[in-house]
């Protein structure tokens, strides 16, 4: 059998040639004609286009399903009404994907990322592979803030706090590996408030925790609130799984009497930790953001876009089917919050530096 | 008892009512073709059909979901069989002895066999799911990480039954995959280890892209190498259809076996099909009294992997149906549909109607059952046509396997990178099959490895030592040391008596001689063993949380590697070659100076096609390729080379971008340019 060789055919390489130039020249023609149609468009720039959110997580979890919704009904909003679609870059929890949108993706606001905001911190605490400066993102909103709480079975015999730092053994809390909530909160906590608590990680998610609290492996763990009721809420409802602590500055609606983390801070810097370790973390955790240095009329369409959005009483009544809560954060308060994280004391940063690494 | 038989009758029928069975059927259709094309996993096509369910019924949601769900495993098997390119990760394992059946024109029996023992596994798991209502709450929670530990260990001991006949190299092949599972992040302590800086690598590599490239790409090579076509042999007797399906009932006790492997798995949260199919394999071989048969078409290797892999889903579906708690990724995004139908997983779906929702459970049984029925009826009616793929000529086929390959790796993360790690493999694998090393046992490690460690320091942060007394523990060890002498004791019974007669081609084993120092054979020990000193010497630094199970793997397969070299050098290893009567086997004909000839140039293609997706991006890149390779490597005829191109293409473009949105990335060149 004979072997194909590039030179054994002169008529048919540059048949080859012929067709490699005609593929060049249309895909030229097309590229050309397309951008010249947009020059000249009197038209909002939207329109026609397709927006691609970039979503740090495999399909399937909390921020991917936010951002599926928020695909659904956010191109209504904004004028031209785009296609909006989900795309998902999942790796190193999240990191790969803000990486990603800040250095590599175009800034014609037509790219959103999001992804998880602890990375924000992540910068702040100069934790290797962070590529970005948080600061010179431009943000469009937050559909939700967490409210993590820390919830026990009634098998572990921790179901109040009084019982909780009454405990003579370490309490054992289930983690999802360093750099999550679920390792943070309780790292925070032991530091600020000195509870009796040891912090077993490297379960994969806080379902696996949950089974392990199940199975009487762990007591419990710390994570979202809207999670936990979403997902363990057989036990919490038949008392099985009791919520004994929360970690907001303000209670929850439906948690009214459970006591909040802060306020059992007895020094200055013990409330500082909680607050800015916690706290201002949780606020910000579901970041929607742009590039730097996308135009702004660009970066304000979407900021107003998405706060009508959260209004939309069919993108409400999605978001409540699939059990998400939505308390909108703008663009505008989001972007101040992440600064903050940068003006704390040196001091401060260093402790934190410490508790977290 | 009766309230339960009454819900699971009224299960039964919720699913036959007409738009439930509608949507089971288009539910089915997608899966369908999911399956089929590698690249198209069924998590991420499951997330884009979720926001259809927002209108649906519960019955309905799941049956659109779940037909879908399971019917991607059994079609994915065709896939796995005809060309060696694993058409869902669930599915890989098939293609050990699947592809070389296909190649040996045993194709149809190769399908037949897979869908069978699908449609078997896939009912057990289903059973495995209505029977386990009673009793699913103790039963999971009975488990916590030291049975887990033990139930990986339990699979790691099966290294040893994979190594084909040279038992160092199997295990050296077993540790690097071990080794290879350390990359990334440590699940403890979120240290680096061999990440060289790149973020790519901090989840460590991913089983697809490994796979494939182990797997497929020697495939690739040897098929443009021989020429012809993927089938060597003309479809004969032994490759009808129907004699697959009689392999089921022949093997009847290891499909049950792997189908109960299966469900067990899958009912270990974070192990799903991805970990059972690889675990039945090394059952299918372990507990076979001729293992040399194994990796050159052994007709249980399909059906162990063929199995398990469709019973997981019924598994895993129980501790998502009970506690919420999904066993795999395709059960998170089910249990994302639990959430948006407003059903709160738990106890209430085991109590019969009015108060719960047993009847829902058991339509996921009935869904299950029927959507396998249907998928395995209509594949049958096919399959004989589907078998004939393997005779169309290699060169034409050959752009659209690569295409298969690097789609199939890019699509799961949507990087870029895994294109690499499919090349990188491919590589190590074509060396493997050349120098006849065992690439099981370096896939078992990989899937096992992260698992062992994990629960292993959860065990000991949790229990202390005591851990070591739990009666799961024991127990799990007591399975474990019959699974190793159970086989050892069975092969001396039947060597008394006479051996099992199988209906295959008779296999003569015969040995190399001996004395021979083999100059590539003992540059690759060497180099493996560079690699592991290498490796050793880099985790020093990871402390002892993150540096112990480095050192406690990587020593003693070093100390192999170094013991293997020594073998080599001295020109005691042994190298074992088996010979398939009747087949003509590793271009035995073929002047040698042809086969480096091809071999440089598919090599050529398949960096070219790789260059050229990286400078052109995937959707300009595929077409090219395409044509090129058609006119100049195949020598095809103008005509069918552009409409095979245009078809190719649009089919492509269509589905994967147009559609499916799969964010490929901008060609370096275009990046340039601007």
């Amino acid at each position: 059998m004979e072997q194909g060789s590039l030179l054994n055919n002169r008529s048919r390489v540059s048949g080859i040639r012929w067709l490699q130039g005609w593929i060049i020249f249309s895909l030229y023609l097309s590229i050309t004609l397309t951008f010249g149609a947009l020059a000249s468009a009197q038209e909002p720039f939207y329109k026609g286009k397709t927006v691609r959110i970039v979503v740090g997580f495999a399909p399937g979890g909390g921020f991917d399903t936010y951002s599926r919704v928020l695909a659904r009904h956010m191109g209504r909003h904004i004028p031209g009404g785009p296609t909006i679609i989900v795309d998902n870059m999942p790796g190193a929890a999240s990191l790969v994907s803000a990486n990603h949108v800040y250095k590599v993706a175009k800034p014609d606001g037509l790219t959103i990322g999001h992804f998880i905001g602890g990375l924000f911190l992540q910068q702040l605490l100069q934790k290797p592979g962070v590529e970005f400066d948080s600061r010179k993102f431009e943000f469009i909103g937050a559909p939700v803030r967490d409210h993590p709480a820390c919830a026990f079975t009634k098998a572990s015999g921790i179901t109040s706090m009084e019982k909780w730092t009454a405990s003579k053994t370490p309490v054992k809390l289930g983690g999802t590996g360093a750099g999550s909530n679920t390792d943070d909160i309780p790292k925070v906590l032991k530091e600020a408030l000195g509870l009796p608590l040891q912090l077993i990680t490297g379960y994969k998610g806080t379902s696996a925790v949950r089974l392990a609290a199940d199975s009487g492996e762990l007591a419990g763990g710390c994570w979202g609130w809207d999670s936990i009721r979403a997902t363990w809420r057989s036990a919490i409802e038949s008392g099985d799984a009791v919520v004994v602590l929360q970690t907001t500055p303000e209670p929850a609606p439906d948690l009214a009497k459970i006591p909040l983390a802060i306020n059992f801070a007895k020094t200055d810097d013990a409330r500082q930790l909680i607050r800015v370790g916690i706290h201002n973390i949780s606020a910000v955790i579901r970041p929607y953001v742009l590039p730097p240095a996308t135009p702004k009329e660009r970066v304000q369409i979407l900021q107003k876009s998405f706060l009508e959005t959260m209004k939309d009483p069919e993108f409400l009544a999605d978001a409540k089917k699939s059990k998400l809560d939505v308390e909108p954060l703008a663009g505008g308060q989001l972007g101040k919050m992440v600064g903050e994280l940068f003006k704390l004391k040196p001091g401060l940063v260093t402790k934190l530096k410490e508790i977290l690494q | 008892m009766f309230e339960m038989l009454g819900a699971f009758v009224s299960g039964f029928y919720q699913v036959l009512t007409p738009t439930t069975f509608g949507l089971m059927l288009v539910g089915i259709a997608v899966g369908f073709i999911v399956g089929i094309l590698p690249g198209l996993g069924g998590p991420t096509t499951m997330a884009l059909m979720l926001p259809f369910i927002f209108k649906m019924s519960a019955v309905e949601a799941f049956a659109f979901l779940l037909g879908m769900a399971a019917v991607t495993a059994t079609t994915g098997d065709i896939t796995s069989i005809l060309f060696g390119v694993p058409g869902e990760p669930t599915t890989a394992a098939t293609i050990v002895d699947g592809h070389p059946m296909a190649k040996k024109g045993e194709a149809g029996r190769a399908l037949g066999a897979a869908l069978m023992s699908s449609l078997v596994g896939a009912i057990f798991g289903a059973l495995c799911l209505a029977l386990a209502v009673p009793i699913v709450r103790p039963l999971v929670l009975t488990f916590g990480s030291p049975e887990f530990f033990m139930i990986a260990l339990l699979g790691v001991t099966f290294v040893a039954s994979l190594s084909g006949g040279a038992l160092v190299k199997g295990l050296i092949s077993g540790g690097l995959g071990f080794c290879l599972a350390m990359i990334g992040l440590d699940p403890i302590s979120g240290i680096q280890r061999f990440t060289f800086g790149q973020l790519f690598l901090w989840d460590g590599i991913g089983l697809v892209p490994v796979t494939v490239g182990l797997f497929a790409i020697p495939e690739i090579v040897d098929l443009a190498v021989q020429g012809g076509s993927i089938s060597k042999e003309k479809i004969g007797k032994l490759g009808g259809v129907m004699e697959g399906v009689k392999d089921t009932f022949r093997h009847w006790w290891l499909v049950i076996r792997c189908s109960a492997l299966g469900a067990y798995i899958g009912i270990i949260p974070g192990m799903g099909g991805g970990v059972s199919q690889w675990i039945a394999y090394a059952h299918a071989v372990q507990s076979s009294p001729n293992k040399e048969r194994f990796g050159r078409g052994a007709v249980e290797g399909v059906l162990g992997p063929g199995a398990a892999n469709n019973s997981t889903l019924g598994g895993a579906f129980i501790p998502t149906v009970a506690f919420g708690v999904p066993g795999s990724v395709i059960m998170a995004i089910l249990l994302g549909a639990f959430i948006i139908q407003g059903i709160v997983p738990g106890p209430d779906m085991l109590l019969p109607p009015p108060r719960g929702k047993l009847d829902l459970t058991f339509s996921f049984v009935w869904i299950i059952v029927v959507s396998n029925l249907i998928t395995v009826g209509i594949c049958f009616l096919f399959l004989n046509q589907l078998a004939k793929v393997t005779q169309i000529r290699s060169s034409l086929l050959m752009p659209f396997l690569l295409l298969l390959i690097y789609l199939g790796a890019f699509a799961e993360k949507n990087a870029f990178e895994d294109i690499i790690v499919v090349l990188v493999f491919g590589a190590l694998g074509w060396v493997m099959v050349k120098l006849d090393w065992q690439r099981p046992p370096l896939l078992l490690g990989l899937v096992l490895g992260p698992l062992m460690e994990n629960r292993l320091f959860l065990s000991t942060d949790n229990y202390g030592i005591a851990w070591l007394w739990r009666t799961g523990v024991l127990l799990l060890f007591a399975l474990t040391l019959i699974g190793i002498f159970y086989p050892i004791v069975k092969e001396t019974l039947q060597k008394k008596g006479k051996a099992d007669v199988l209906p295959m081609a008779p296999v003569v084993v015969k040995e190399e001689e001996k004395g021979a120092v083999r100059l590539w054979d003992t540059l690759f020990t060497l180099f493996i063993a560079v690699l592991l000193a290498w490796a050793l010497l880099e985790s020093r630094n990871f402390g002892f949380r993150a540096g112990l199970f480095p050192w406690a793997i990587g020593l003693p397969v070093l100390a192999l590697a170094i013991a293997q070299l020594i073998l080599e050098l001295t020109g005691r290893a042994r190298r074992t070659v088996v010979v398939i009567e009747g087949s003509t086997d590793g271009g035995a004909d073929l002047p040698r100076e042809v086969v480096y000839q091809r071999t440089a140039s598919i090599c050529g293609w398949i960096i070219g096609f790789f260059v050229m997706i990286w400078l052109l991006g995937f959707s300009i890149a595929f077409p090219v390729t395409t044509l090129l390779y058609l006119k100049i490597a195949g020598r095809e005829k103008w005509p069918i080379t552009i409409i095979l191109t245009l078809l190719g293409w649009g089919f492509f473009y269509g589905l994967f971008d147009y559609s499916l949105h799969v964010p490929f990335p901008d060609g370096q060149l275009f990046l340039w340019l601007k």
